[in-house]
């Protein structure tokens, strides 16, 4: 380096740093975990680790599931907050009181407490919603139909319920993510959408499309989204940063799921392409759709859960069933343009068996040890930006049976 | 800012001193013949500075990083005394000058458009900012001959620039804090990471302004009989962006110096 590069190195940022202002006050205001202190949290858990929540960004409902026989009465609560921020107790009638952490807060009977954080420079405030609800046994099978679902709070994109199905009460897809590469699209252009009487029997079906995510999915080398379904959470958080860990798959499940069965329907785009966008000859794009249960805590009592990098491949799996599909030896994918998953462009009801690798344990079951992930994709490759825009997946009236 | 005023002001301090000192007539270090008359100066020099807003932003937190892009200027400037002490002069210069910055900022606000898709929010983490450019500066100084050998100079000039880059990513900062809040500080935050960056989109140049004007000083040391040492500051006074650009919401001015020597004729 010459010496003038050095003089610019040393004389620049001097001038520059010097001109450096005061730091603003803090412009954000979340609730980043919620944690509950309860000196026998297995009376009211069904693991340890449910104690604490870390609240997704776009989440500002944080529900506790706790066991059917627990006795929920005032727990103290401390909530992590963004720095410099203020937390209030709203009550009824709407007025607000300083909240303490560790202060006690009563959950008795399904009440909603809510919550203000007013950002440290008194700007921005946002609402939470925390309740304790009982745990509901499930019946085992269940019975989806996509036919319950109602628009974003942004009006953006859809959101289907399954109020009986899954915990949480919701399907996750990657629908925020596509709202943010997006912004012009209209809620049926998303990748995951209704269709109203689409279904084999004239009812409102599922339409999952990979779709392109235009010029800010070029700027993330992420060039299109394959319509996704599933339970669990999708973090949008990770969707730039690490998009496979921003699904995150499966809800605890206390049968044992032997079957699927579901109406699907499938049209391949018209050309495939693979990461970087680039058509590659003689490969048709194929739908996935599958059923897994696995063990959701490791033997140090620390949460497993599965995400697109091991959603299909975790050591944790116990039970498998997907859509037939051609592999290589190593068992990773293999593209092909003699698809065996066997939909075609016709309604037609397909039989997705769960074959077992271990026996499950009864207790740990009952005990909520497993979780269960079903989940369906218009592209095959679609967690790794491969597939054919286009691809479309109808789905409708999904039944799992259970043993 | 203001130490480059002191800085100025100093050199001019100096420059007088010295002159208090001078033995040297005015005649022998004068132009070509005499007090008065004209003739050329022949400049190559070497251009450092950068392209900021001023005052810096609050949300810029820290510059982590600075270096200098190009750096060559060769130019030619006529000029012409009419007195022992005061004269004009203008010229052409052309440079390509540039730099690189690594700045950790806080709730910066970002409003990207592209084809009809619209991503904005605040983002807080590392920026990271490349620009050239090539032009060439004709600049038209008052000069005044603070001593025999010491010439300041100083007037408006006119930047034509023929090529222009500018362009970035943004990635977390050393801390592993990088995110966007999409829309408001209540949005969706969207994580960022080195590993996976995301850049400026390449459009940026285009919404550059192909032309700028500004204030040049110069200050003309004359070593020997025909050869020039330099130092110049072309300060601009006009945004770089056009006036329709929301991507970046604050004003940035590019603030170049060249050091060099001179042939002087």
């Amino acid at each position: 380096m010459n010496k003038t590069s050095i003089l610019a190195l040393v004389v620049v940022p001097i001038l520059l740093g010097s001109c450096i202002k005061a730091e603003q006050e803090n412009t954000e205001c979340d609730i980043e975990t919620v944690s509950l202190h309860l000196d026998t949290p297995s009376d009211f858990f069904y693991h340890d680790y449910d104690t604490i929540q870390t609240v997704i960004s776009t989440d500002t409902d944080i529900v506790f599931t706790v066991r059917s026989y627990a006795s929920v009465q005032r727990i103290p609560t401390t909530l992590r907050v963004t720095v410099g921020a203020t937390v209030y107790v709203v009550a009824e009638d709407e007025t607000i009181t300083p909240f303490l952490n560790g202060s006690l807060v009563d959950y008795s009977n399904d009440k909603v407490q809510r919550f203000l954080v007013v950002s440290e420079n008194k700007v921005w405030s946002r609402r939470y919603c925390i309740s304790v609800v009982h745990d509901v046994a499930s019946e085992g099978n269940l019975s989806m139909n996509f036919e319950n679902y109602y628009l974003d709070p942004s009006g953006k994109y859809y959101i289907w319920e399954a109020p009986e199905v899954f915990t949480d009460g919701t399907w996750k897809n990657g629908n925020p993510g596509f709202k943010i590469s997006k912004s012009s699209a209209k809620p049926l252009d998303y990748p995951s959408t209704p269709v109203v009487g689409g279904g084999p029997d004239g009812s409102d079906c599922l339409k999952l499309e990979t779709c392109d995510t235009g010029p800010f999915g070029r700027i993330a080398k992420m060039l299109i989204a394959s319509g996704s379904m599933f339970n669990g959470v999708f973090d949008v958080s990770n969707a730039l940063k690490d998009a496979l860990k921003a699904t995150q798959f499966g809800t605890p499940f206390t049968h044992k799921p032997v079957l699927m069965r579901v109406w699907l329907r499938y049209e391949p785009g018209a050309s495939f392409q693979d990461r970087e966008g680039n058509k590659v000859e003689g490969v048709i794009d194929e739908p996935d759709a599958y059923v897994v249960m696995y063990r959701n805590e490791d033997a140090e009592g620390n949460k497993v859960q599965l995400d697109g990098n091991d959603v299909l491949s975790s050591p944790y799996i116990v039970g498998l069933g997907r859509l037939p599909h051609h592999y290589n030896e190593d068992g990773s994918d293999k593209l092909s343009n003699d698809p065996i998953h066997g939909v075609t462009n016709e309604w037609q009801e397909v039989t997705i068996p769960v074959e077992y690798r271990a026996e499950l344990d009864a207790d740990e079951l009952a005990d909520k040890g497993y979780s269960l992930i079903i989940s369906f994709a218009s592209s095959w490759g679609g967690a790794y930006f491969k597939g054919a825009i286009g691809s479309k997946l109808l789905i409708d009236n999904a039944q799992l049976f259970c043993e | 800012m203001k130490r480059i005023i002191y800085l100025t002001i100093s050199l001019l301090f100096i420059a007088l001193s010295v002159q208090a000192q001078e033995e040297n007539s005015f005649e022998k270090w004068g132009p070509t013949t005499g007090l008065k008359g004209g003739g050329f100066i022949a400049r190559v020099g070497y251009v450092i500075g950068g392209t900021t807003p001023l005052p810096l932003p609050a949300e810029v937190r820290k510059i982590n990083g600075f270096s200098p892009r190009g750096g060559i200027s060769l130019g030619i400037d006529g000029y012409k005394m009419f007195t022992k002490r005061w004269g004009v002069s203008a010229g052409a210069h052309f440079f390509w000058e540039g730099f690189h910055t690594e700045a950790d900022v806080k709730n910066y606000y970002v409003w990207l458009e592209q084809e009809g898709e619209i991503t904005k929010g605040y983002f807080t983490g590392t920026n990271i900012t490349n620009t050239e450019m090539w032009g060439v500066t004709l600049p038209l100084l008052a000069t005044f001959r603070m001593s025999p050998r010491w010439n300041v100079s100083a007037g408006p000039y006119l930047s034509l620039y023929f090529h222009q880059t500018f362009g970035g990513e943004v990635y977390d900062n050393e801390d592993g804090v990088g995110y966007l809040r999409e829309d408001s500080p209540v949005g969706s935050k969207i994580l960022m990471t080195r590993e996976n960056p995301t850049t400026y989109p390449d459009d940026f140049p285009e919404k550059m302004q192909p032309v700028a004007l500004g204030i040049e000083i110069a200050f003309d040391w004359k070593a020997m009989k025909h050869l020039n040492v330099f130092g110049l500051l072309d300060w601009g006074m006009t945004d770089i962006w056009d006036r329709n650009f929301e991507a970046i919401t604050f004003k940035m001015y590019p603030i170049y110096a060249t050091l060099g020597v001179a042939y002087r004729y």
